[in-house]
């Protein structure tokens, strides 16, 4: 008997070991409630979804794809020729043997880049620990398993190094299958477990808008619990897709709360949330502390609650949380992290009305104002008196129905729609507001007052069912993704178009006529609900080409773009930090270098507004095409009164 | 402990929506505090607030099913009679079209019951049967008084604000429904209110006039300078004001 013929039965070991690993594991997730899922269409779009739309998110960091090509490859690779040497007759054969070592090369290839990528220093969003020990097993398997293989081609000349290799291969593989329930390599079971039954499987379509697989879904309010509160409460595939984290911290390098120093990172959030289910960490979490850590219990259980002083998470955590989706967009595990802070919050705040800060305040005014500060909705068009604004009667008609949002109640939000108003009735636009506009409901919604959210949204719907138009333009990208995205699931299917989109068009088909507008460089802010999303990226950089001043980008825009830190109610919760969200953002502004600033959300104009200090001009979209329409307005004029002078001369 | 919270028929101050009273909501946190069984009541036709009210710390509430607009304190007296709880507390002002704020000062004459008004904290007392209430006077100021129960508490805006909203607490209260005791008021007798339309009435001032014979003797029409210093130094020592 040599060596490598007992590679095989290795192999087998190591799948029976992580077998009994990841079932111990699919018992617990079995635990989860109800989820609908299409397991045919999910495993039959398996092969797309692994081999694209994963390997798009994890290409972004070049040494992450570099690394993981080979030894997944080779992993698979080497472990699938060796289930095949069980074929009698298959194992003498020396070209046999050749291709697995082959095998073993590749993936010892790659495991020399994982080992670049954590020895002498890890990158600093990597977990330690367990995870820093796995490219030791990686490398004793493809090393032992090359060796074995190697000299076993060669006919075996050296029995005792074959040994030895084996003995290498049996460690480092033994070491990796015993982990798999709760180690590293749980991510790549769990993670192709994940992505066939993935909770949405609608984001892996292109057909399909961007917008249709970001939106919250809504919950059944006659349920006996509403929101989340123990790892049990979670949909079976949630609970399957926190065990798919391989702890990268692409997520929180990308996180705003967790570089103002709140207590967030999305990272540990999930580690956290998958451990929970089990009755806590299987080993220390070896990853980079929530910043500004609050002490909690670390006690978990299914059923056990999460939240809490006494639990896994302290509600800081969650309520940190801008809802801005850079940690999903940057997943290389499709995770969705958003979805389940607000499943959390959904506890907290309809079980127990825990909201931080101004929350309660906020929730009982749009309860019973249809107004998240309070104010009459009827004098929302009160800033618009002299603009002639038109407003619709039930009945009445137009082409576009402008959605005016919280900003109709803020000063600032008002020299915006001022602007856009003004652009519209140049451009001699059919448009018109709501009698009464109440309030969209996207902040009761992220604060987790579901059932007020549901209250707004059918009565919105029903006063737009009450009159006609074409499309809806709002200068609010947030009442663009609640009435786009959201509104559907209640029965209200709108067209609804942002007013960068919308004026872009205007300008392109030639009704705004723009001057060019001479002075400093600008930069554009993308705002999250916007752009990474509705992925909404280019009409408003189109738009502010088009005004002729030099744009440049900042290190973080379009689907990278950094939070304002004004999403999710974020504001409202107040979580203090050591540093302000938009501070950094601004930060990140004065280093392009631009003058201005170019905004196109309310939410982002007030908190980048809101900056102390020598900082760029913030001015929204709206407003600096207003500017270019009027300088042109004043060139047109100058030179049909040169005209006319040239006539009388 | 038992403790009835009384629930008045308030309005919301911007949309006039029905809303449970800020000063209610602050009572139901009070009664909380305390502990013991809490109840609330109200005396009215069915209404969102009191899902407001079981939504920000009440279990249960028994609603006597009076006819609106007619005056609920016969129909709360015989109520609290019966059921006989030892702390009740109310708002110390109505929010809603008919409420005049003085239903707790009615309550008390009725029942016979001690009436502290505006009051900011509530605690057992060291003596079984007792309670120590902390009110908010003028000017900040505050006074402890320990009254034996049973007794009635009016709230004051200075109280802890009240519990969050949970939807789901909401959901889960009971409202128990009793009907009116008196089958002649059942009819819905009118009120004894009237409406008539609002009308700005004159300031009322003091006015010095020469005709009017108190004021006849203070009123000096352009008088020597040093006789009208005479006039208001001796005003002022008369009044206590200045002294020598």
């Amino acid at each position: 008997m040599t060596a490598a013929s007992l590679l095989p039965l290795l192999v087998l070991a190591m799948i029976v070991v992580a077998g009994v690993q990841i079932g111990r594991r699919a018992l617990l997730w079995r635990s989860g409630s109800f989820a609908d899922v299409d397991w045919v269409a999910g495993v039959k779009a398996l092969p797309k979804r692994y081999l694209v739309d994963v390997h798009h998110v994890v290409d972004r960091d070049k040494s992450a794809s570099r690394m993981h090509v080979p030894v997944a490859a080779g992993l698979v690779g080497s472990a699938g020729l060796l289930v095949l040497g069980l074929v009698p007759g298959i194992a003498g054969s020396r070209i046999y043997w050749a291709v697995v070592a082959l095998a073993f090369a590749v993936m010892a290839a790659g495991v020399v880049l994982v080992a670049r990528r954590r020895y002498p220093r890890a990158m600093p969003r990597l977990s330690l620990g367990r995870y820093q020990r796995t490219p030791v097993y990686l490398g004793l398997f493809a090393g032992g398993g090359l060796l074995c293989a190697l000299l076993a081609s060669f006919g075996d000349p050296l029995p005792f190094f074959s040994f030895l290799g084996l003995i290498l291969a049996a460690a480092g593989g033994l070491a990796l299958a015993a982990q798999a329930a709760t180690g590293p390599m749980r991510h790549a079971l769990a993670g192709a477990a994940h992505l066939a039954l993935h909770p949405r499987p609608e984001r892996f379509d292109e057909r399909l808008p961007k917008g249709r697989a970001t939106g919250l879904k809504p919950i059944d309010l006659d349920a006996a619990k509403l929101g989340r509160e123990e790892p049990a409460d979670f949909a079976w595939n949630r609970l399957l897709s926190f065990d798919a984290c391989i702890q990268c911290g692409r997520c929180e390098a990308a996180c705003p709360a967790f570089a103002a120093g709140q207590p967030l990172s999305p990272k540990h959030l999930i580690a956290d949330l998958a451990a929970a289910s089990g009755g806590g960490h299987a080993s220390a979490y070896a990853g980079n502390p929530y910043p500004n850590e609050r002490s909690v219990a670390r006690e978990g259980g299914l059923h056990h609650a999460v939240i809490g002083t006494g639990g896994m998470v302290h509600p800081d955590t969650i309520w940190s949380c801008t809802t801005c989706r850079a940690c999903v967009e940057e997943c290389p595990m499709m995770i969705e992290h958003v979805d389940s802070i607000v499943d959390l919050r959904r506890y907290q705040t309809l079980e127990h009305g825990a909201v931080p800060g101004k929350g309660a305040d906020i929730l009982d005014n749009s309860r019973l104002t249809d107004e998240p500060n309070g104010h009459d909705v009827a004098t929302r068009t009160d800033f618009a008196a002299g603009l002639d604004l038109k407003r619709l009667d039930d009945g009445a008609r137009t082409d576009v129905l402008l959605w005016m949002g919280q900003a109709a109640f803020d000063m600032r939000g008002q020299r915006t729609l001022r602007a856009l108003i003004k652009l519209l009735k140049e451009a001699k636009v059919d448009f018109a507001v709501l009698g009464e506009e109440r309030d969209c409901g996207d902040l009761a919604r992220r604060l987790g007052d579901e059932a007020t959210f549901q209250r707004l949204a059918r009565a919105n719907i029903g006063a737009l069912s009450k009159v006609g138009f074409q499309r809806i333009l709002t200068a609010d990208p947030h009442a663009l993704h609640t009435l786009r995205n959201e509104y559907p699931a209640f029965g209200g299917d709108y067209e609804v178009v942002h007013h960068t989109a919308f004026l872009n068009d205007l300008v392109a088909s030639g009704r705004l006529s723009p001057a060019r507008l001479t002075g400093a460089a600008i930069t554009y802010h993308d705002p999250c609900y916007l752009g990474r999303y509705n992925g909404e990226f280019d009409a408003p950089r189109a738009l502010l080409d088009a005004l002729g001043l030099e744009r440049r980008e900042m290190a973080r825009s379009k689907r990278k773009s950094m939070c304002c830190g004004g999403g999710g109610g974020a504001p409202i919760a107040d979580i203090p930090g050591d540093n302000r969200i938009p501070d950094l953002r601004m930060e990140q502004v004065r280093q392009t270098g631009a003058a201005t600033v170019a905004v196109a959300c309310p939410q982002c104009t007030a908190m980048l507004e809101g900056v102390t200090g020598d900082r760029a001009e913030v001015r929204d979209v709206a407003e600096l095409l207003l500017d270019a329409v009027e300088a042109g307005r004043g060139e047109k004029a100058k030179t049909e009164a040169r005209a006319r002078e040239v006539e009388t001369a | 402990m038992k403790t009835t919270v009384l629930l008045s028929a308030a309005r919301h101050p911007v949309s006039g929506r029905e809303a449970l009273a800020r000063l209610e909501a602050q009572a139901i946190a009070l009664a909380t505090r305390l502990g013991g069984d809490i109840r609330g009541l109200h005396a009215g036709p069915e209404s969102d607030a009191l899902r407001e009210a079981l939504g920000v710390g009440l279990s249960k509430i028994d609603r006597i099913d009076a006819p609106n607009g007619s005056d609920p304190m016969e129909d709360l007296a015989s109520h609290l009679r019966a059921a006989g709880p030892d702390l009740i507390l109310a708002g110390r002002r109505g929010q809603g079209g008919l409420d005049s704020g003085l239903l707790p000062y009615r309550l008390a004459e009725r029942l016979g019951l001690t009436l502290v008004a505006d009051a900011i904290a509530i605690e057992a007392g060291s003596e079984a049967g007792t309670v120590r209430i902390d009110q908010a006077l003028k000017k900040g100021d505050r006074r402890r008084v320990t009254v034996r129960l049973p007794v009635i508490v009016t709230v004051h805006p200075l109280a802890p604000p009240p519990a969050a909203f949970a939807y789901g607490a909401a959901r889960r209260g009971m409202i128990s429904t009793h009907p009116v005791n008196d089958p002649i008021r059942q009819e819905g007798q009118g009120s004894e209110w009237e409406e008539r339309p609002y009308r700005n009435r004159p300031k009322l001032m003091r006015t010095a006039s020469a005709s009017s014979g108190d004021a006849a003797e203070k009123l000096f029409v352009d008088p020597d300078p040093k006789e009208a210093a005479r006039l208001i130094l001796d005003y002022l020592e008369r009044n206590g004001i200045r002294q020598f």
